[in-house]
């Protein structure tokens, strides 16, 4: 499956322009992963991709037929769990996973809600009702009917909000095996998420593409741009840290403070690194964090 | 298509809340039956069509109610929530809505079914009257008509916004403040009460009237049920030409 979008603009109603003339090439299969802050417009691209909303101008093309042509293709290939959704409280997790694979006129649907409750774990709930399931497990069963089927397409929104750290290293292990053969779209603001097993990645901000593609391409851009220092130790150019006065000098981000007990390491990222910061290999925390900034100060 | 149809049941149907409005329901309708119906309208039998069509104008806004709030089960902030992970499921919108109407069609009919038991069951323990067929005519024209145009109108209602079908279900308020013209009669049950003292009139050897209704009255039931209809697939067409 590859999607085309071809300078996508989103503007709601009230006026706030989620996206702003985005242009990007998605093909199966591959692992994207969707950085971004808060508002930078992920939700809205992945609404936009899986036809929930129309878009303001621009297109999407999926195998050469615009969206709008192909609805049905797209959603009958597709598997979507959006940020904020809402499941049949009254019905159990095997019922409603029935539900959707009726709705989703799957072929074999008992072998389909078989597979997907597997996949999330949820084979003993499989009978409790949905009301009685916690926080984590209501989001298992949402990620579940987003596998029905083993769509081509899976558009995943915040997959691995409200999942403890080993269901997240879980589900992270299970998209990237499902990525082998077809094409996800996992927006996060968690880099965790992505680090290990996105092959790509696209970082938005207020509606833009910053950065397009491999997570070793992004390490890269902050090559010589992350750094570490003592703060007790920059006491007399404290003025050159934002947050501790005016701004003189190169300025600095700080990523993380840590507390040793030598004191406070911080870590920065900086287009120009001042002199009493030793220069540090980037994590592609510190890349990411690096790109916003340069956006903010540029 | 049958089993989203019987998990919709399902969900609508067995539940405390369905169970609770059956029961509150019968409650009513035993009432309307031993305080009203019994002793019979417009000087006719109480198991008369007059008498029971009486009874079952009664019971509309009960029924009208009933069937706007299996209705809005699909418009709480909890369904629309869900309507992200449903809509984006390949299955016409036209047809996934066709299969909630006929859920929710399903509870008026069992609704309807109460009223019209209970009805039977009165007439037979009060009077050992069983000669039921006389009062399908009315049973047909009073009830089903109105609750079709209450589910059509009220759901493409909802479509506009979900707070209109709760504005949809205070209809019945209307009438029974506001007298109608005689052609919407079976609605309040004006036509029951007035239709056979007229008919009397002309013929004062006859106890009972034969049921009968005018022709502006059968024209108007019969604009509910199109408009009712109409309003259910206006949605379904136009969903059909836009997928």
């Amino acid at each position: 499956m590859d999607i085309q979008i071809q300078n996508l603009t989103m503007t709601y109603p009230n006026g706030k322009q989620a996206l702003r003339g985005m242009t990007l090439e998605l093909g199966a299969p591959s692992f994207v992963g969707l950085l971004g802050p808060n508002g930078a417009g992920k939700s809205t691209l992945l609404k936009l991709l899986s036809a929930a909303l129309l878009p303001t101008s621009g297109s999407i093309t999926i195998d050469g037929i615009p969206l709008s042509q192909a609805e049905h293709r797209l959603r009958s290939r597709l598997g979507y769990l959006p940020q904020d959704f809402g499941l049949f409280d009254e019905l159990t997790a095997a019922q409603f996973l029935d539900y959707m694979a009726a709705l989703k006129q799957l072929r074999d649907p008992k072998a389909a809600v078989k597979n997907a409750l597997s996949a999330v774990n949820l084979e003993r709930q499989a009978r409790t009702r949905i009301r009685a399931l916690s926080g984590g497990q209501r989001q298992r069963v949402g990620i579940a009917q987003a596998l029905l089927g083993d769509p081509p397409l899976l558009i995943l929104d915040e997959p691995t909000v409200g999942l403890d750290p080993e269901e997240r290293i879980h589900f992270r292990n299970l998209f990237s095996q499902a990525a082998q053969d077809r094409l996800v779209l996992l927006s996060t603001h968690i880099i965790e998420d992505v680090q290990a097993v996105c092959d790509r990645l696209v970082v938005l901000d207020q509606g833009r593409i910053l950065f397009s593609g491999s997570p070793a391409q992004l390490i890269r851009l902050a090559q010589g741009h992350v750094g570490v220092f003592w703060e007790q130790e920059t006491a007399q150019d404290r003025n050159g840290i934002p947050g501790h006065g005016e701004t003189k000098g190169p300025e600095l981000h700080i990523t993380a403070r840590v507390n040793t007990s030598q004191g406070i390491r911080c870590r920065a990222v900086a287009e120009q690194l001042p002199p009493f910061a030793q220069e540090e290999e980037p994590s592609l925390e510190d890349a990411y964090l690096y790109l916003l900034s340069r956006e903010v100060t540029g | 298509m049958i089993r989203l149809f019987l998990y919709e049941c399902r969900r609508l149907l067995w539940n405390r809340f369905f169970l609770g409005l059956g029961l509150l329901l019968l409650f009513c309708g035993w009432q309307v039956l031993n305080r009203a119906t019994i002793f019979g309208v417009a000087r006719t039998a109480p198991f008369s069509p007059w008498s029971f069509g009486d009874y079952l104008s009664r019971m509309l806004p009960f029924l009208w109610i009933g069937v706007l709030l299996l209705l809005s089960a699909y418009v709480t902030p909890q369904a629309r929530r869900t309507a992200v992970l449903t809509d984006a499921a390949p299955m016409p919108p036209w047809q996934y809505a066709a299969v909630r109407c006929a859920a929710v069609s399903a509870g008026a009919g069992l609704f309807l079914s109460c009223c019209l038991g209970e009805a039977a069951l009165f007439y037979q323990l009060c009077f050992g009257w069983h000669d039921w067929e006389t009062l399908l005519a009315p049973a047909l024209i009073t009830l089903p008509p109105p609750l079709i145009f209450a589910l059509g109108a009220g759901w493409r209602l909802s479509r506009i916004h979900p707070w209109l079908t709760y504005v949809w279900m205070a209809a019945p308020a209307v009438w029974t403040i506001v007298p109608l013209p005689e052609p919407l009669g079976l609605l309040d049950g004006s036509l029951f009460t007035s239709l056979p003292l007229a008919l009397a009139a002309l013929d004062p050897a006859v106890l009972d009237p034969a049921f009968s209704l005018p022709g502006s009255a059968w024209l108007s039931q019969g604009l509910m049920v199109i408009a009712g209809a109409g309003f259910l697939l206006a949605g379904s067409i136009r969903s059909l030409f836009s997928a």
